[in-house]
């Protein structure tokens, strides 16, 4: 297909930019546009799939507002994020900083951090729910033979969230060592011979030369594992299915659940989209923080 | 966490599939003399397909009927959902789920079948009367047909039994928590019990409640609705005993709490006494029992002072016919024919499971299999006891509720059985109003 450009501008392209982009356009317009505009539309109506659609005005909305439930698993997504994203920020950090020094193996130990990440978050989830069990765990097991009181990880109320927290942080971290290492990369040498040269302590040069040199890093990293938080639905759906006592309920389980387990479609969209707004309003001040802070 | 949306591959998978079963049945095109069935997708039941198809095309050459086991997916009832969502569901399926019924038949995708010509006298020479009440729906039709019935009893392991001075299974509570008290034990002095009385899924997953409390609730309540006439009707002392018995197992440790363990069956390695199960564990057991391993089956047990015959849950599968069948009487004679008493027979011995129908265990051709499968005649006398689910729509969201209740008061004890019970009435009464 020959593409005529003209120094003037859009004039002469004819289809062919359109032609270019047509299966993502379709895949934007098939997946996400077109769902965004059905779930408002289903957020005033209550709809199983198979009956047709009746009109319910605001009553979803006020649903939403009253569902205790609900906003149990909004806390209980947040309780998992308090843990999980400062452990994996400053477990990424401190292996990609490790990674980016010039030690033996540095390849295999680069490639074995990324492996959880390819691996699938079922087959991990499986594997971890094995090493958690009460009383034929692993780590259970290794725990009396050092004569030492067993955990109920997924079984008690207070720490199931943490041994999900835990896991998804080793399923994850790898990914955002790898970022790290990419931005720590970007940051010229001469800075810290120079930091160096000034007697700058190990610990100012981080602070001063590093952590600001990375801050776009960093960045990317909290808004993927924000979002990649409030996401959270295959290790408590495999290991809890939200509980004990709801205590891994988190939101989007729980939108899951109305939605393909009662076939509530209209009220798992309103839930959708409300999370949705609080994923955005999240992300908005996280930004602004990380950007005074820079 | 959940790459990139469960919904959006959720969404996707049900179109994808949907587009998929539209184009596998040639585009919603089908000829109308053509009856399309589809079962199971287990061995057995395809097995038994093939032969019930191919027993019907030689007895009725100008009727013809086009079989295929459920297309494969996460479940088969989301395979049947997407079917119904585009519109090509099968004329026959097999193997639905009784408690789910009600969900279609009042979205107006089911046949009704008593409205064809002959099912009333068949359904009444099938099944018993208590049965047909059971599947008729709340608007007083009958959209299924009762065909496979898996009933919960206790298995247990005799010679662990033994050890506490019992040859069988005790039936009462009072004698059953005795025993488990004898039985519990931490064999290896490490301060934590690693023998038990028992086993039943803690799971909080609602189906695991038709295994254990509902099955239990049965029995003690002589076979009692959890849902009447819209309303929940188990805030009753047989729940609240229920509830109070189960709390002691797990509180006493007679029960594990342990969730699965992928590196040996625990039953079988003897770490735990009994469980509840259904007939299916035979096969298995056979399959991988070590030698000299003995087992045998009792009713559920139930309260002290328990009156006439023990109820169980069953796990009714049943046949339905959807409304894009251009010839539901056709259907309904092919349906006849598959479940007559030869079919029946046949089903049971390709298949280890129960046909659904009255006095099963006094049929001619049926006695000469359980004198021959003793393990299976304890199903076979059971089933003579036994009840499905409940006709609501909302009966998922019912099991959900009892489930948070059942964690609540048995696994954790933050509530008492009176309480625990009251609130799961509580709400499943909101949830039912909500419905109306």
């Amino acid at each position: 297909m020959k593409i005529q450009v003209n120094k003037g501008g859009k004039k002469g392209r004819g289809l062919a930019p359109y032609i270019i982009l047509s299966p993502y356009l379709l895949h934007l317009l098939l997946f996400v546009l077109f769902p965004i505009v059905f779930s408002v539309v289903l957020a005033f109506h209550k709809w199983n799939i198979i009956s047709p659609m009746e009109y319910v005005g605001l009553d979803n909305i006020q649903r939403l507002f009253q569902d205790r439930l609900f906003w149990k698993s909004v806390l209980n997504t947040l309780k998992f994020l308090i843990v999980h994203i400062p452990l994996q920020i400053v477990i990424a950090l401190a292996l990609a900083y490790f990674l980016n020094e010039k030690i033996l193996m540095r390849g295999f130990f680069r490639a074995t951090f990324f492996l959880p990440v390819v691996i699938s978050g079922v087959v991990v989830t499986m594997v971890w729910q094995q090493l958690y069990g009460l009383e034929t765990g692993l780590l259970n097991r290794a725990l009396i033979a050092l004569h030492l009181p067993r955990v109920e990880w997924l079984s008690n109320p207070y720490m199931a969230m943490i041994s999900i927290a835990v896991m998804a942080t080793w399923k994850n971290v790898g990914l955002y060592v790898i970022l790290f290492l990419t931005g720590l990369q970007t940051v010229p040498r001469s800075y810290y011979e120079a930091a160096e040269v000034e007697g700058a302590s190990a610990w100012q040069q981080f602070r001063y030369i590093t952590l600001p040199a990375i801050n776009p890093t960093l960045f990317m990293v909290a808004v993927l594992s924000t979002i990649g938080g409030f996401s959270l639905f295959i290790e408590p759906y495999i290991m809890t299915d939200g509980g004990p006592l709801n205590s891994t309920l988190s939101a989007m389980l729980y939108i899951y659940k109305q939605a393909f387990g009662y076939y509530q479609m209209g009220y798992s969209a309103t839930l959708g989209l409300f999370f949705a707004l609080l994923i955005m309003s999240v992300v908005a001040v996280q930004k602004l923080v990380i950007e005074k802070e820079s | 966490m959940l790459p990139p949306t469960i919904t959006k591959n959720y969404i996707v998978g049900l179109i994808a599939i949907a587009g998929l079963l539209w184009a596998c049945t040639g585009g919603g095109r089908k000829e109308a003399h053509l009856i399309e069935y589809w079962s199971s997708n287990n061995g057995g039941e395809i097995q038994f397909s093939k032969w019930a198809v191919e027993r019907w095309k030689q007895q009725h050459p100008g009727k013809p009927v086009k079989y295929q086991p459920v297309p494969e997916g996460q479940s088969s009832e989301e395979i049947i959902m997407a079917a119904v969502v585009a519109g090509t569901t099968p004329d026959i399926y097999s193997n639905l789920w009784q408690g789910l019924v009600e969900f279609y038949s009042r979205s107006g995708v089911l046949v009704a079948l008593d409205t064809l010509n002959g099912f009333m006298e068949y359904i009444h020479e099938r099944c018993d009367s208590a049965t047909v009440a059971e599947i008729t729906s709340s608007d007083g039709h009958i959209y299924q047909v009762p065909w496979k019935i898996n009933p919960i009893m206790t298995i247990y392991n005799k010679q662990l039994l033994r050890q506490t001075g019992l040859d069988e299974m005790p039936a009462a509570y009072s004698d059953y928590l005795r025993a488990a008290r004898s039985f519990r034990k931490d064999t290896d002095s490490d301060g934590y019990v690693d023998q038990w009385f028992g086993n039943t899924s803690v799971k909080l997953a609602w189906y695991q409640r038709l295994f254990n409390f509902y099955a239990l609730y049965l029995a003690a309540s002589g076979g009692m609705p959890l849902v009447k006439d819209g309303r929940a009707n188990f805030n009753n002392e047989h729940a609240v005993e229920v509830f109070r018995f189960l709390q002691e197992l797990y509180r006493e440790n007679y029960f594990s709490k342990q969730v699965e363990s992928a590196g040996q069956d625990l039953f079988i390695a003897g770490r735990f006494a009994s469980k509840w199960t259904g007939p299916w564990e035979i096969e298995y057991l056979e399959k991988f029992k070590r030698p000299g391993f003995e087992y045998d089956f009792a009713p559920m047990p139930v309260p002290d002072g328990h009156q006439g015959p023990v109820f169980t849950y069953c796990d009714p599968k049943n046949i339905v016919v959807f409304n894009t069948c251009k010839n539901p009487q056709a259907a309904f004679d092919f349906i006849r024919s598959m479940t007559d008493p030869e079919a029946d027979l046949h089903f049971l011995r390709t298949t280890r499971q129960l046909p659904r129908r009255k006095d099963l265990d006094n049929w001619p051709g049926f006695k000469d299999f359980f004198a021959g499968n003793p393990q299976m005649s304890a199903f076979a006398r059971q089933a003579r006891y036994v009840r499905g689910a409940d006709n609501s729509e909302a009966l998922i969201e019912v099991f959900d509720i009892i489930s948070q209740e059942y964690e609540a008061c048995v696994l954790y004890q933050t509530k008492t059985p009176e309480r625990a019970v009251a609130d799961a009435e509580r709400a499943v009464n909101v949830l039912l109003r909500s419905k109306e």
